[in-house]
Parts: C-alpha cells; structure tokens; sequence
C-alpha cells in the first residue's frame, strides 16, 4: 500500500474547521500524524499553535474525535508517562500515547521533562512540529530558531539584525538519550514522513520514540501561503533540515543530498530573512555544513 | 457542572467546527482534462479539503477550504488553478 493510499483511505481524526492559518505547515502536519495514528489514541499538545487552534477544544467541544488533554508549556513528557504507565498497567498497551508539541514546548520550556522521560525510556512518541520560533504569541525568537530571523524579541534595526545566535539541533540531542527511535521529516517528503510516523508508533510500543518535523510557518516567517511545501523542500534539499533515522541499528540518511543547493537559494523569498548580509548567510552554510559533515559521519552505510 | 457525567468536560458538546470557508480569498478550481490523478493535492492540503472519490479520481470540496492555495502550487500538472472567489461560497 502506497503511502498515497493510506492517506486516501484513512479517516481524518481532526475537527474539518480549525483555527490553525492559511497554509499552516503544523495543521498538515497533524492530520497526516493522526491519519496514520488512527481511532486508539490519546494526544496530548501543550499550549502553543496546535492548542490555540481549537484543537483541545472550545466551551465544553472537542477538537478532535480521539481524547486529547492540554497539558502545561512544561510537562508534557511527564504528564504523557503518567498516562503512559496507566494504560500499561491496566493491560492496554496497544494504546497509542502520543505528544505534539511546537518548537517552544520541546526545545526551551518542555526540555527538562522531555529529556527525563526519554532517559527513561517511557512508551510514547513525542513529536515536534518545528516552526522555529513561539508561533502563537506572535512569533518570539525560540532556541531553533535560525540566526538572523526578524522575530518579534529579535528585531532588525540599527543595534541588531535578527537573531544573533545559530539554532539549536535538537534531534541531535534526543538521539543521543538512547531512545527506541529518533527520526527527523518534513512535509514535503512525504513517502518518508509516513514511514517514520509508522516506525515511532511501532517503536513507541516498547520504548521512547521522538520525532522531528520541519513546519514552515506562512505568517510568522512572512511568504505567500502556498509556497510552504516548496519552502520545506528547499530546507531538505539545502541541508537546512537534513532527513535522517537513528533505530537500534544505527544512524541513516534517508536524503542524501548529491547536489545541495546553497543557503542563499533557500532563504530567497522568506521574509524573515530579508535582511540577512552576506556574511549572516556564510556563517548559516558554514553551521550548515557542519552539521551534515556530523551527521554524514555518523551514518552507516 | 453538576449535570456533566464526564470526569472532564470537553467533548460533552460535540466537535468544535469553526466556519473556515468563509476566510477564502481564492477558490481552487480543478481542471479535470489536465488532471493525472497521482493524489499530490491529497498528500499535502492541510485542510484535508481535497476526498478521493470511489472510481480513485479525486475532488476539491470547499465546505471548509481556505483557500491557501498549496494545491495550485503543489500540482505537476497545473491542474489547479486559484479563481477569485466571487460573492459567497
């Protein structure tokens, strides 16, 4: 069955009518997940985007046809092992315990949780919808987000020009927690994307499995909302987001990039970047680089 | 509350559906003579607008797109085209 086709057949878990922006990359991002996810599953998204959307819910409605729970900014690694453990010992282990939480709530706020329950081990799939930065509040710089982003705390002007620091990797970090299964996709590739949503949901039945997704934001990063699948793919094919997967195998690369474009290709046409100077662009190809230099190393095979 | 039989009380009234076809700019119009049916316009509609129907073609329904325009794009064929919407849906 091709990917296609599961998404074609398979029932969509989310409310038709959310509040998520025109050509949201994290509203994508959702279906697709629960599609796959299916009817047996408890979520939990913490405040950020995916929550203001009206997807935990409206005056006593539901956002989703499955049970969902709003956890705090910080906790929702703990509050998911808590659930997690219940089901396990009530004997429903086929459950599928699923976080969804943005850049902010993974990355900054919810690190100290995420990072204890993955040491643990705990039986969930934690997935992160990475639009670097805090979306919902009205775009403030996050640890992801990339260096020299106009953001609202990181403002171009005479003093500084957008944010002065690289971004954090932080797939990098959780693969090293020896957890179950460490993958990061995009929405443009989206044959791989389900595949690795499958392989989480698979290995989250025996230990931790996290997951990070590039989710290109139109009104935060300031492009038109159709381009953002074309956006995520040039992150890919730039090595901005390189696609790989840690199992317990071992690390692979499932895109390897022949041909990388360069990072001025990449930023062309997003409007957080519009002030980047030439030198702000090779020290973002120059991290870059690095980064895929680390990560081809690692890869076997 | 006290009338609640649920521990928590979302859900008790349903699905929250907000009326989002009403923020439509543009209306995404699917030439059927270009289409080639390889379901790109499914994959990645954020909306989930976009049903395979049962002889494996498939159809835009505007019930709740918004209109963002990603099919358009997204479409090898150019099978999509974004028309103005005119007066209501």
């Amino acid at each position: 069955m091709s990917y296609i086709d599961v998404l074609r057949e398979a029932k969509d878990q989310v409310t038709p009518g959310m509040s998520a922006c025109q050509g949201c990359g994290g509203e994508l991002i959702l279906r697709t997940v629960l599609k796959i996810a299916g009817k047996n599953t408890i979520i939990g998204i913490p405040p950020g985007c995916m929550a203001g959307a009206g997807v935990v819910g409206w005056n006593y409605a539901n956002g989703l046809n499955i049970p969902v729970h709003i956890p705090l900014l910080d906790n929702t690694a703990s509050f998911l092992t808590g659930l997690s453990q219940m089901y396990e010992r009530k004997g429903r282990s086929d459950v599928n315990i699923i976080g969804f939480a943005g850049d902010g709530a993974t990355a900054d706020c919810g690190f100290q949780s995420l990072s204890a329950a993955a040491e643990r081990n705990e039986k969930m799939l934690y997935i992160c919808y990475d639009n670097e930065g805090y979306m919902n509040t009205g775009y403030q710089r996050s640890s992801t987000t990339t260096k020299g982003s106009r953001t609202s705390t990181t403002p171009i002007g005479s003093v500084i020009n957008g944010k002065q620091q690289q971004q954090k990797y932080l797939p990098l970090i959780m693969s090293m927690h020896n957890i179950e299964y460490c993958a990061t996709a995009s929405p443009s590739h989206m044959s791989d994307l389900v595949a690795k949503v499958q392989k989480g949901l698979e290995a989250s039945k025996k230990g931790f499995a996290y997951l990070h997704i590039f989710s290109p934001c139109p009104t935060g990063w300031a492009y038109p909302s159709n381009k953002g699948i074309e956006i995520a793919r040039n992150a890919v094919k730039a090595n901005v987001f390189p696609l790989w997967e840690m199992d317990q195998d071992g690390y692979k690369l499932n895109f390897k990039n022949k041909n990388p474009i360069s990072v001025g290709e990449f930023v062309k046409g997003i409007g957080k970047f519009k002030n980047l100077t030439g030198e702000d662009i090779d020290s973002i190809q120059k991290y870059t680089n690095k980064r895929y230099e680390i990560l081809r190393r690692l890869a076997i095979g | 509350m006290a009338e609640h039989l649920h521990i928590t009380p979302i859900g008790n009234d349903g699905l929250y559906i907000l009326d989002t076809a009403s923020w439509r700019v543009f209306r995404p119009v699917m030439n059927k003579e270009k289409c080639v049916e390889c379901g790109m316009c499914l994959t990645y509609c954020p909306v989930n607008a976009i049903v395979g129907t049962q002889d494996k073609k498939y159809e835009i329904t505007y019930d709740y797109c918004k209109g963002c325009g990603i099919c358009a794009n997204e479409c090898k064929k150019g099978a999509i085209d974004m028309v103005l919407e005119g007066g209501t849906k």
